[in-house]
């Protein structure tokens, strides 16, 4: 037997292992190990008023806030029956396209493309890439603060309620994020053209199913009620347990998901797959340019279609900030009702995002909250497995092998807190 | 908090000393990272909060996002250096201060959720500025807990030496 460790899958966030056992060059299994341990923040809200479950639910995550939060409002204003009003909707529109360019952005060039490129880290691209290594930050930093001015915080705003918003943007702040948006999106467009001009290994490919949500009007966007397959059907949100069947695996702390006993991809591959027809601007373009159907069977490619979408988001910032500038600030919007349940299903950048909430006499009785690595890690398995077999096959060495895994897993953005901290590669 | 190796900086002359080799002749800028939900894990955050007041254009926190502030600063047409002020667990006595060096910051690690010192202060100096990484060794860093008695002192005392050194080099 031999053992072939990567100590520390390094560029993703949380705390996990990757077990790959091996006899000969045939690959027995891979078991995706996430040993975070578990935060029973489901538990923790169930008690609290829908304003309280706000303070506590976003601190998921750090990166995907701003999804969290408004995952848990569309939940909690459905069961509480508020319709939001328009400027709302409207300026949560706008705080999910900041969230967007922030977290794609770091994602695609500081942790993504480093293997691409053959260097161990954006801190050794530098040298070579110290340009594209500042637009990267010069595109969080946007992100970061389109964040700020629409949730009232970097991390954790405030702002967004149950309802409406606790305060809008101004008119000031939103008339520079677009004059700064204007100069962003060239740099968006040369992202794409250099994630479009990168060799995607054939290695991980293999047939799967994609799924995101059906954004309303028949536009490309972040939110919706109903849930698109790449199989062509449409299930609505409130059926996700349908859509993510979540069971429990002894070897992770994280559930995992499978829809009709299958794995799938959710992200922005996903997202593109499904409603890239919508995209318009020269998103649209790009997208028509580079689009081909091995992004059916390639994790990698969610890579070039977080730089696309990261793209649309800034081509949309000027007219989504101009809608909102044009409303008065209305009230927020009180609860209709004291009972009720329903699903929140958003689009946070590394996939689909459920929050489930009943409500019973104005307080949280079942939170239920499914997040878009856990659905992916079933389908990371799969295409690190297929990974595995065919690089040994072809009699690449450990260390290539060992990067063409974290490839796979990166390419997936994945949050444990969400997948993997070590890759072992066991030889019986 | 990041991991790092040891550098002197015992006593305040020591601590003015080394902030004095690492920064150069140019302009001082600091940078307060750490989480103030934390105890002591919010050092970096209140000094470079209370030393806002007195040079608002030279003294940021994590909370105005690190990478931006750090971009912005490297894009400057003039010589500077930024001091990132952060916890650290340096395996010494509660309130103890280190000055490391751009070359010993070990914390290079990116994530979904930062980006590494180490990144940061490789771009300042790709665009020749100096960084270094002043480090606070906690006594606690329990949830919701109070900085330590510890802690507070020589946080006091960094504030004062990072206030002559700003004065004296970020003057019109």
């Amino acid at each position: 037997m031999r053992e072939l460790n990567i100590e520390a899958l390094a560029r993703v966030e949380g705390d996990g292992g990757i077990t790959v056992t091996l006899d000969g060059k045939k690959v027995k299994s891979v078991t995706l190990d996430v040993h975070e341990g578990p935060r029973l923040i489901e538990q923790l809200v169930r008690g609290m008023t829908p304003e309280d479950d706000l303070n506590v639910i976003p601190r998921i995550c750090a990166i995907c806030t701003l999804s969290h939060r408004y995952a848990a409002i569309r939940g909690l204003e459905k069961a509480l029956g508020i319709t939001p009003p328009e400027k709302a909707q409207l300026t949560r529109e706008l705080m999910m396209l900041g969230e967007n360019v922030e977290s794609n952005s770091l994602h695609t060039f500081l942790l993504a493309l480093p293997d691409f490129l053959g260097y161990p880290s954006a801190i050794a691209m530098l040298n070579d890439y110290g340009d594209d290594v500042k637009r990267a930050l010069r595109l969080k930093k946007f992100g970061n603060h389109v964040m700020e001015v629409t949730s009232g915080r970097i991390v954790h705003g405030e702002n967004p309620v149950v309802g409406g918003f606790g305060k809008y943007p101004s008119r000031k702040k939103l008339d520079e994020i677009k004059l700064k948006t204007h100069e962003l999106i060239p740099d968006a467009v040369r992202d794409v053209e250099l994630f479009a001009s990168l060799t995607y290994p054939e290695y991980p490919e293999a047939e799967t199913l994609f799924m995101s949500v059906n954004a309303p009007k028949n536009k490309f966007g972040f939110a919706g009620d109903t849930i698109l397959i790449s199989n062509g059907k449409e299930v609505s949100a409130e059926d996700y347990k349908k859509l993510t069947q979540e069971r429990v695996v002894p070897h992770s702390f994280a559930k995992r998901s499978k829809y009709q006993d299958k794995p799938f991809t959710v992200g922005a591959n996903a997202r593109l797959i499904n409603m890239g027809k919508r995209l318009d601007g020269q998103a649209k373009d790009l997208f028509k340019e580079h689009y081909s159907d091995r992004w059916l069977r390639n994790p990698l490619y969610n890579n070039l279609a977080q730089a696309i979408e990261m793209l649309w988001s800034l081509e949309q910032l000027p007219e989504a900030c101009d809608k909102v500038a044009a409303l008065d600030d209305p009230k927020i919007e009180p609860p209709a009702r004291q009972n009720g349940s329903g699903t929140g299903a958003v689009e946070a950048p590394r996939g689909t995002l459920y929050h489930h909430y009943e409500i019973k006499d104005g307080l949280v009785d079942v939170a239920d909250i499914i997040t878009p690595t856990a659905q992916n890690l079933d389908d990371i398995e799969l295409h690190m497995k297929l990974t595995a077999e065919r690089m040994l096959g072809d009699g690449k060495s450990d260390p290539e092998v060992r990067l063409g895994l974290e490839m796979v897993a990166r390419a997936y953005d994945p949050c444990i807190s969400c997948a993997t901290h070590l890759v072992r590669l066991k030889r019986i | 908090m990041h991991k790092l190796r040891d550098t002197p900086g015992e006593t305040e002359e020591d601590l003015k000393a080394a902030l004095e080799a690492v920064v150069g002749q140019g302009r001082v800028y600091v940078l307060g990272l750490g989480n103030t939900d934390r105890a002591d894990d919010g050092a970096g955050v209140l000094i470079a909060q209370a030393l806002m007041k007195p040079f608002p254009a030279y003294s940021f926190s994590e909370h105005e996002g690190a990478e931006g502030t750090v971009l912005d600063i490297s894009e400057k047409d003039e010589q500077a250096a930024v001091l990132f002020i952060d916890a650290a667990d340096l395996h010494e006595s509660p309130g103890t201060i280190r000055v490391v060096k751009k070359e010993n910051i070990r914390d290079t690690e990116i994530t979904t959720h930062r980006v590494a010192v180490a990144l940061m202060a490789s771009l300042l100096e790709k665009t020749g500025k100096r960084a270094a990484v002043i480090c606070i060794q906690p006594k606690t860093i329990e949830f919701r807990g109070k900085v330590s008695k510890e802690v507070r002192s020589a946080s006091r005392r960094l504030e004062t030496v990072l206030r002559e050194l700003m004065a004296s080099r970020n003057a019109k």
